[in-house]
């Protein structure tokens, strides 16, 4: 067993080698297919329960959405087309949620994805210990997200034995003061502390997609370009980056549909207060605590097209990848 | 490389290595302080205990901990278990077989895979509250199997692409029967593909906090998460610091020794997957 993390090309080496191609239709025709299908024609209804057990719960839920359903009154259940969309629409909370959700989407991609293509740079040089590095970089993604959240409030925000206020002292006694600033975190920066924490969670992500990026280039051509008299930052800024592009979209869009729905750190960190419910975090409250079941599941149809329209780009980007890898 | 430049690279290197672990260096560190160490303002504890593991593992908190991690431990097993099998199943058809809509089926597949779990928890809840299934291990098998199947095969093919089936046919042609060919060619090339989807698997359904939240009420089949997240102290006014910080601890054991052990498979796996799509 290795420590070090090593990803599965070696340095140096030429792109990754195209997927082989499908194989040719085999020959024989309309009897050859038909056996092949009764051969293998028993796996499908593997494939069809995955799609009935991943779909059936929305299906459920677009109906409720149109529903008329509050627990607290149950005789008024039935039908009344738009009406929860339209309530969810113009809700002033709802609307702050949609609002905070973009808003910590956006921060906590972005942030993440600048510091991982930072730490990517540096792991992608080699330095002594650089497997031991790259090991402990992942660490946090490694952490259950509810641990790492509660990690974060109880033991870096706290005010009394916070870790960084607990810095902000020893920092402040290295100067010889004794009364170092002590701010609660969480009250005074509660999107910031949530924030922070998450992006505390991507970095590795993003770090290690944007690693496979960077050693996926043509070193020949960078070399070319180093002998030619490039700059580190023209090569950079020129070759890498226009390389690192369609990676860091990948990262950018896949860290985008999880963190939309990020429940757990809302949930823990701040319980939704002080401004920080997201859209998740105000259709679990309507559900379990309004009871209000019509109008819990139209937000959750509106969370779901949100992921659909990035995931529409998502899915995009990842085919464009892929047809490069065969054309190449 | 210059000295110099040797020399920043290290400081970059030591400064990832804070960024990363000093949080969780002082997570293990506060797990082994006493309630009155807690705020002492040094790093290290002053006086190491177990107080805090005995009180999660033995003392009174391990009414909510113990049952939970049983809980945990089982639910994600047999979820990664079952969708291993079936996405076995789906990724073999899928790397065989030519039919219409095959990329239909895996777009379906990875769109369920971002599928906001907010959003299938809330009609789940009434659903499984009137067929009996809320608060069971089965009711939050099934929808851990939501979370994990749409990966698993979405890695799945990707590694099971790269086999070479034409080795199954030579197989044939050397005599041996269909069942022969597949067990003895097919699945040892298979293995390492079918390991790593269990081992993403695994790791998805043990961090989940929504559905553990929502679909259990007592320790009949709450997972640990959704434990972590009930943990109080022992009087209102008391924060429950120590004994999260080692519940914390404990949680993250499996998965760090899970993902160590194996780092290299799961690196080349995610990348397989995400990259090479």
């Amino acid at each position: 067993m290795s420590t070090t993390l090593e990803t599965s090309r070696g340095r140096g080496q030429q792109p990754p080698t195209p997927p082989t191609p499908p194989p040719p239709p085999p020959p024989g025709g309309a009897l050859r297919r038909t056996s092949d299908w009764a051969r293998r024609a028993p796996l499908l209804p593997a494939l069809v329960f995955t799609i009935v057990v991943t779909q059936l719960p929305f299906v459920v839920t677009l109906v409720v959405s149109f529903m008329d359903w509050n627990a607290y009154y149950p005789d008024e259940r039935g039908f009344t087309g738009f009406s929860n969309y339209a309530s969810v629409l113009t809700d002033v909370n709802m609307r702050e949620a949609i609002l905070t959700t973009v808003i910590l989407t956006v921060v906590v991609v972005l942030v993440s994805l600048l510091l991982g293509l930072g730490v990517a740079l540096l792991l992608d040089r080699r330095f002594r210990g650089r497997g031991v590095v790259r090991t402990m970089m992942i660490t946090p993604f490694l952490i259950v997200p509810v641990a790492a959240a509660l990690l974060w409030k109880h033991a870096l925000f706290n005010p009394e034995y916070g870790l960084l206020n607990g810095t902000l002292n020893g920092i402040w006694r290295l100067f010889g003061s004794d009364d170092a600033p002590q701010p609660d975190w969480i009250t005074a920066a509660p999107l910031v502390s949530v924030e922070v924490a998450l992006i505390w969670q991507w970095t590795p992500f993003m770090m290690l997609i944007l690693l496979a990026g960077l050693q996926s280039r043509p070193l020949d051509v960078i070399e070319a370009a180093r002998l030619d008299g490039a700059s580190t930052w023209q090569i950079f800024r020129y070759m890498t980056l226009p390389h690192l592009r369609r990676y860091l979209e990948l990262g950018a869009l896949l860290g985008s549909i999880y963190i939309v729905q990020n429940f757990d750190a809302v949930f823990t960190i701040t319980s939704g207060g002080l401004g920080t419910a997201n859209l998740p975090y105000v259709i679990y409250q309507t559900f379990y605590q309004a009871h209000d079941y019509g109008r819990a599941s139209a937000a959750g149809v509106v969370v779901v097209i949100g992921t659909i329209v990035i995931a529409t780009l998502a899915l995009r980007t990842v085919s464009t990848l892929f047809q490069e890898e065969n054309a190449r | 490389m210059s000295t110099k430049e040797k020399t920043w690279w290290w400081v970059g290197g030591v400064l990832i290595i804070l960024y990363c672990l000093f949080p969780i260096a002082w997570i293990v560190s506060l797990s082994f302080k006493t309630t009155a160490d807690l705020a002492n303002k040094s790093f290290l504890p002053s006086a190491w205990t177990w107080e805090n593991y005995s009180t999660i593992l033995t003392g009174t908190a391990s009414d909510l901990f113990l049952p939970a991690l049983r809980n945990s431990f089982g639910i994600c097993l047999i979820a990664t278990a079952i969708s291993c099998l079936l996405s076995m199943f789906a990724a073999y058809a899928i790397a065989r077989l030519d039919f219409p809509g095959k990329k239909l089926i895996l777009g379906t597949a990875l769109g369920v895979a971002i599928f906001p779990v907010i959003s299938i928890v809330t009609p789940l809840f009434n659903l499984w509250r009137q067929i009996g299934l809320y608060d069971t291990w089965p009711g939050l098998i099934i929808p851990y199997l939501s979370l994990t199947l749409p990966i698993s095969i979405w890695t799945m093919s990707a590694f099971f692409r790269e086999i070479p089936w034409e080795m199954e046919q030579a197989a044939q042609v050397d005599g041996a029967t269909t069942w022969q060919a597949f067990r003895k060619v097919i699945v040892p090339l298979a293995a390492p593909g079918v390991f790593t989807t269990a081992i993403i698997a695994f790791f998805i359904a043990w961090n989940d906090f929504a559905y553990g939240i929502s679909l259990t009420s007592t320790s009949a089949a709450r997972p640990v998460p959704a434990a972590l997240g009930l943990f109080s102290g022992a009087s209102q006014f008391q924060d429950p610091t120590g004994a999260i910080a080692a519940a914390a601890v404990i949680v993250t054991i499996p998965v760090v020794v899970l993902v160590l052990l194996f780092q290299r498979r799961i690196v080349a796996g995610l990348t397989n997957g995400a990259v090479k799509g």
